[in-house]
């Protein structure tokens, strides 16, 4: 038996090899190998859903609800699960063309033909259901709740808020670091896009585990790997939900721009660039068709009036000359200057002036807006004189506002090396120069900058920094941060000058406009009126703030081709400073202010 | 004072339940775990029916004690022709299941008879070793031998069932083994088959392989005509196979033998590999410990095919991890030794042979399947015993079990026959 007994040996020595051998194999695999094993069955049963996290909320500076977020529906598709057969299904439910859900696919599996990509997004519910209840049919289809911007007031406040779209190609290729996907919101204009960091919140995720045939089955890991969304900052505006309502309805059928601003702090209280659109246009999906109307129409929808329309200001920028002339020294109080309906330049040449004003001082002058005495003023003075006196109230530089640089204008505030260089050394005149005095020529600015000029000037020399975003709410853990906003600053103006300047522009109200006196609130203000590159009437524009003594408003605005500024505009800046500072508007005056409402400066081809 | 059932062995009939426990909670994971709600990827109704062959095999194994040796001697012959006979009528009006005509149906009962062929063969073999004189080994005999397990298995290589077929070449050397061939023969004989696996996975591993063979032989024997038949042999092999696989095989053939050496290439994940990429995923992401009952990715989500059969040992490597495929594996292993231990015990060339027979058989169902599961082998359809869903193997698996339990159990009882 003992060659019996070593065959045993020799057999279990086989069965131990062998047997071994697969342990050997099995421990490579599961404990050398097992990570890489572990991203392949990752590769297959897992998906990752992301969640996207609510964008923050906008109030307005009382605390009404402005912007908030509605569910909408996102279909995705899984390329490897999906058939082909199915686009013209799919592209029926959904009623697109073929071509748009075949495109679609295409991109989809460019992306990945396992992991999910989004077919359409912004499904309504009804669209969902149809989708749904042919869902045994089209396989690798499912979707995601998802939410969408929706506003809550009649107050459009479109170029201040902006709007939300799904991330385009070419800037989901620009920034890969920062978790943006294809299909994700972006903020693309204004607030939305210049507070993209902090309303965004941070995107969840939720793990499903999937079947071979791509149909979730449960959660991965029981959830386990799940990361909730964390909801993106509310914002509190500056914006007052009705005053800013007032300031659009008030632009009804006109072009043009107002922008109100608090002389003491900066704050937007309103700003509303005419005509505008409905953001609700992007809050579902954009129609081709609508987009282009807005890109193409002459009135340009899309253009910010207020930070991107720079023109010559006009008479407005008549208290600025008179003050450059005190502050100089050039002239004082008792300067008078004689018009006799215009101011030669020379060559036998003569600029015209509105009427025969006589024997004018400074504040005759700035009240009746006589151009002869602001002709003669920049006779006076270097160019370079007014420009360095100019510049430190922010003209010739694009002022902060919190929305994106690239929707704000610097204009321009000529000084000689300009001159020479637009036209050569000594190829320009004194003419040139003489015709900045009446806010004419070579000089360009949009109404952000009037108002922080009008605010300065209302307010002893303070310049503000206008800003939209009040402060930034997180609801998880309340805690309350605001944006750094460059803190006031104050320039050193000789109170005497400015009493005087501001004196010429309150008798611009009482003498000149008495329309335009709030009742129980002093104001001061100036008209314009100014040429434009546009053919017809020149544009109507209105600076103005009050109370006097005490400013809490400083408006500007613009009405395009809608001619002298206290006709179209010094209305507008008038109600909306009464309905800010006293809540309301005196019943004499509301007769006026519907025929304002209803007054055409031009025919508006959009909206 | 001596009970009856002193030689009746624990140990084994506790690795035997183990392992059929395990095998119900692999197929009950592969059947019914959440995502069988989505979609059934395999018959949820194969647990249960495993349930009642599990009911059915303990059965038989009870039965099987109840008999005395005799009658296994007495019936080997006759199963073995009575088996033969069925794998000849599944040929002629069987039913094919996966390609394999290897199915016999009563009603909706279907039984697969080459499993119960493995019982007849194996018990036949035993019964031709038994009634020899030991110590004696010519070559009528050895040719006895191999015809006895070749008729089968030409049979079920007809019912194209290659894999069933392969346990039974698997049994040749086995049964040699058993009946004393000398062992420089016997590893000649193995040697050039292992040559031919080396030569798929790396040629010159499989050269290198054939010269250490050869020179081993040469070391045990001193006998030049050995050495030179077994360098022909393994170097030949190797060769064949090198040549076979660069010039006979092509298309899906050459892709079917190739793919295990890299399931997960670029031209084998998506069809030949598929079955391989998928079962090594699970396996291996169940690391150490497993990913837990019911909570395997892979299993649940559909992705091993033939997972409550071929491929159940992907459910226990994923969801028990490397901890339960060494319980399974231990389990395999005590139970193997202790067949060994058991025929060796009792002390007759019959029982030897049968409990050799036996752990041939598993040992080969074994090293196949799992070989198969983590790569190391092509697919090659067949079960993992008492594990894989599948009533006739379950039932053959345990009727072998049982045969050397209850020649244990009685094993004084040969005595009487003079050894």
């Amino acid at each position: 038996m003992d060659e019996g007994r070593s065959r045993v040996r020799i057999f279990s020595a086989i069965v131990l090899i062998i047997l071994g051998t697969l342990t050997l194999r099995l421990g490579k695999m599961q404990l050398v190998d097992s990570q890489s094993h572990t991203g392949q069955s990752e590769n297959n049963s897992m998906r990752e859903h992301r969640v996207q996290a609510p964008r923050g909320r906008f109030f307005d500076r009382n605390g009404v609800l402005l912007v908030e977020n509605v569910p909408a529906y996102t279909l995705y598709v899984t390329p490897n699960y999906f058939d082909d057969a199915t686009i013209p299904l799919l592209a029926e439910l959904l009623s697109v063309s073929d071509s748009t859900v075949a495109r679609q696919i295409q991109l989809a599996r460019k992306h990945s033909v396992f992991k999910r990509s989004i077919v359409q997004s912004n499904l309504t519910l009804a669209e969902l259901g149809r989708v749904l209840e042919q869902r045994h049919v089209l396989s690798g289809i499912d979707y995601d709740i998802t939410q969408k911007r929706t506003y809550t007031t009649p107050a459009h406040m479109t170029h201040a808020l902006g709007y939300v779209r799904e991330i385009t190609s070419s800037r989901l290729d620009a920034r890969t670091d920062d978790q943006y996907r294809r299909g994700d919101p972006i903020g693309q204009s204004g607030l939305e896009l210049e507070y993209e960091p902090y309303v965004r919140g941070q995107i969840g995720a939720d793990y499903k585990m999937v079947n071979i045939r791509g149909q979730v089955v449960d959660d991965y890991l029981r959830g386990k790997m799940n990361k909730a969304p964390v909801n993106g900052l509310d914002l509190t505006l500056t914006i007052d939900a009705g005053l800013q309502a007032l300031a659009e309805s008030l632009f009804v059928n006109k072009r043009g721009g107002v922008v109100a601003i608090d002389p003491n702090t900066g704050e937007v209280l309103a700003m509303h660039s005419a005509p505008d659109y409905d953001l609700n246009l992007f809050a579902s999906r954009l129609d081709p068709k609508k987009w282009n109307e807005l890109l193409h129409s002459p009135d340009e929808p899309l253009f910010n009036r207020v930070t991107q329309s720079v023109l010559a200001p006009g008479s407005t920028f008549k208290p600025m000359i008179a003050l450059m002339a005190l502050s100089e020294g050039t002239i004082d109080e008792n300067y008078t200057y004689y018009c006799n309906g215009g101011h030669p330049i020379g060559h036998g040449d003569f600029f015209k002036c509105l009427a025969k004003h006589g024997s004018l001082t400074v504040v005759e002058a700035i009240k009746e807006s006589c151009n002869s005495f602001f002709f003669e003023m920049m006779r006076l003075h270097n160019v370079n004189t007014l420009h360095d006196f100019a510049a430190p109230f922010g003209f010739g530089e694009a002022p902060f506002l919190d929305i994106a640089r690239s929707e704000i204008r610097a204009g321009l505030l000529p000084d000689s090396a300009y001159f020479n260089k637009a036209y050569g050394e000594r190829k320009w005149t004194q003419g040139y120069i003489m015709n900045l005095g009446v806010g004419q020529g070579a000089l360009e600015v949009s109404p952000l900058q009037l108002v922080r000029y009008i605010s300065a000037f209302a307010n002893d020399g303070l310049m503000v920094t206008p800003h939209l975003v009040r402060n930034m709410v997180d609801l998880q853990t309340g805690e309350v941060t605001t944006p750094e906003i460059e803190p006031p600053h104050r320039i050193k103006l000789n109170q005497t000058y400015l009493d005087m300047v501001k004196l010429g522009m309150r008798r611009v109200i009482t003498d000149e406009s008495p329309w335009l006196e709030i009742p129980g609130v002093t104001s001061i203000g100036k008209t314009g009126s100014a040429q434009n590159p546009r053919s017809g009437t020149s544009d109507a524009l209105f600076i103005m703030a009050a109370p006097a003594e005490n400013p809490r408003i400083a408006i500007a605005v613009i009405v395009e081709n809608a001619g002298f500024g206290s006709g179209s505009a010094g209305p507008i800046g008038s109600f909306m400073a009464e309905r800010y500072l006293t809540g309301r508007i005196d019943p004499k005056r509301d007769i006026y202010m519907k025929s304002m409402m209803s007054k055409n400066s031009v025919r508006i081809t959009n909206n | 004072m001596r009970t009856w059932y002193r030689n009746l062995d624990a140990i084994s009939i506790l690795a035997w339940i183990g392992l059929v426990l395990a095998g119900l909670v692999a197929i009950y994971s592969a059947t019914h775990g959440p995502a069988a709600e989505v979609s059934a990827f395999e018959p949820e109704d194969n647990f249960a029916k495993q349930l009642l062959w599990s009911g059915i095999s303990v059965f038989g194994v009870l039965v099987a004690l109840t008999l005395p040796v005799r009658f296994f001697q007495l019936a080997a012959f006759p199963v073995y022709v009575i088996t033969t006979i069925l794998l000849v009528v599944a040929l002629l009006i069987g039913r094919e299941v996966n390609g394999a005509k290897s199915w016999i149906y009563f009603g909706n009962t279907g039984i697969q008879v080459s499993e119960l062929a493995k019982v007849g063969t194996v018990m036949a073999v035993a019964q031709l070793v038994g009634i020899r004189r030991p110590k004696t080994m010519d070559l009528k005999f050895a040719f006895m031998l191999v015809a006895l397990i070749l008729l089968p298995a030409a049979l079920i290589v007809m019912q194209n069932d290659t894999g069933t077929a392969l346990v039974f070449f698997g049994l040749i050397p086995v049964a040699l083994f058993w009946s004393g061939i000398e062992l420089n023969l016997l590893l000649i004989m193995i040697a050039p088959a292992f040559a031919g696996y080396l030569a798929v996975v790396s040629e010159p591993v499989a050269f290198v392989f054939a010269v250490l063979f050869t020179a081993f032989i040469w070391w045990r024997t001193r006998d030049k005509r050995i050495a030179v038949v077994s360098v022909l042999l393994t170097a030949g092999v190797t060769a064949i196979t090198k040549f076979a696989i660069t010039k006979v095989l092509s298309g899906y053939q050459l892709a079917r033998v190739l793919s295990f050496t890299d399931p997960g290439a670029e031209e084998f994940r998506q069809n030949v590999g598929f079955h391989q990429v998928n079962s090594m995923a699970a396996i291996g992401s169940g690391g150490l410990a497993g990913k837990g009952f019911l909570e395997g990715t892979q299993t649940q989500g559909g992705f091993v095919m033939e997972q409550s059969t071929d491929f159940i040992f992907s459910v226990i490597g994923e969801e028990f991890g490397f901890i339960g495929s060494l319980v399974v594996l231990g389990l395999f292993a005590v139970l193997l030794i202790r067949l060994l231990t058991l025929g060796s015990n009792i002390k007759h060339p019959f029982g030897m042979m049968m409990a050799g027979g036996v752990t041939g058989v598993y040992l080969i169902h074994i090293f196949i399947n799992i070989g198969m599961a983590t790569s190391l082998l092509p697919v090659v359809g067949i079960p993992l015993p008492f594990i894989s869903y599948g009533g006739s193997a379950l039932l053959a698996n345990s009727a072998l079990f049982a045969i050397v339990l209850s020649l244990h159990l009685r094993r004084d009882d040969f005595s009487i026959y003079g050894y």
